[in-house]
């Protein structure tokens, strides 16, 4: 990853804490001073090293690991905003990036009973519930939004 | 990547797939603090393959289901 890469990744990331949502192409150009495509080039540099993750249909972020662009069932209340997480490891992820306490928003997809959890000095507040993993760790990144 | 009330939920999610892997979520949160709390800073860069196995290890997260590619 060279150096402009890192500095749009910083920038993209810095405007995701900023917005509170995953900024577009445009607005990242904008806070950048780039054009739209040399955003969108450096974004598929960026997605292919696995930096972030684009939406093929519309070439905008679809994650920003630890947070989603798009709405999910992980909800995450941290730093007096709700942000989407892409799963239960990013849920507790977006506490860890923001290194604050928070609250995270689901469903056990078994049942669909709601599961509400407090996170306090990096800690769940409910320390009965498990996580599950089904995608072999060396397939993670054969289709990221699945897993 | 889900959470789960309990491992009968999990058997019942599963519906005959081969499970993957189960953790407490106590894991989970210390797994996520050490692989994301280093992702916001703009110097971050990013983490070697060894480095991340290195994260999973130190938390018993070992064998073949965990190795990365």
């Amino acid at each position: 990853m060279d150096e402009p890469d890192l500095r749009l990744r910083a920038l993209t990331y810095g405007l995701v804490v900023e917005l509170g949502q995953a900024p577009t192409a445009d607005e990242v150009a904008e806070a950048g001073g780039l054009s739209r495509d040399e955003v969108l080039s450096g974004w598929r540099r960026l997605h292919e090293q696995h930096a972030l993750v684009l939406d093929p249909a519309t070439d905008e972020i679809r994650m920003a690991n630890p947070f989603s662009a798009v709405p999910t069932s992980y909800r995450v209340r941290a730093d007096g905003r709700w942000w989407y997480a892409n799963c239960a490891w990013d849920a507790f992820g977006i506490c860890a990036a923001l290194h604050t306490d928070g609250r995270i928003e689901t469903a056990c997809p078994d049942c669909g009973d709601a599961l509400e959890i407090d996170v306090r000095g990096q800690r769940p507040d409910d320390e009965s519930l498990l996580f599950h993993c089904l995608v072999p760790a060396a397939r993670w990144w054969d289709d990221i939004v699945f897993t | 990547m889900n959470l789960f009330r309990s491992e009968e939920h999990i058997e019942r999610w599963l519906a005959g797939r081969a499970p993957g892997a189960t953790i407490s979520v106590t894991t989970l949160s210390e797994l996520a603090h050490a692989w994301w709390s280093d992702r916001l800073p703009p110097e971050w860069e990013p983490r070697t393959r060894e480095l991340n196995q290195a994260v999973l290890h130190r938390l018993g997260l070992t064998g073949a289901f965990w190795r990365l590619a």
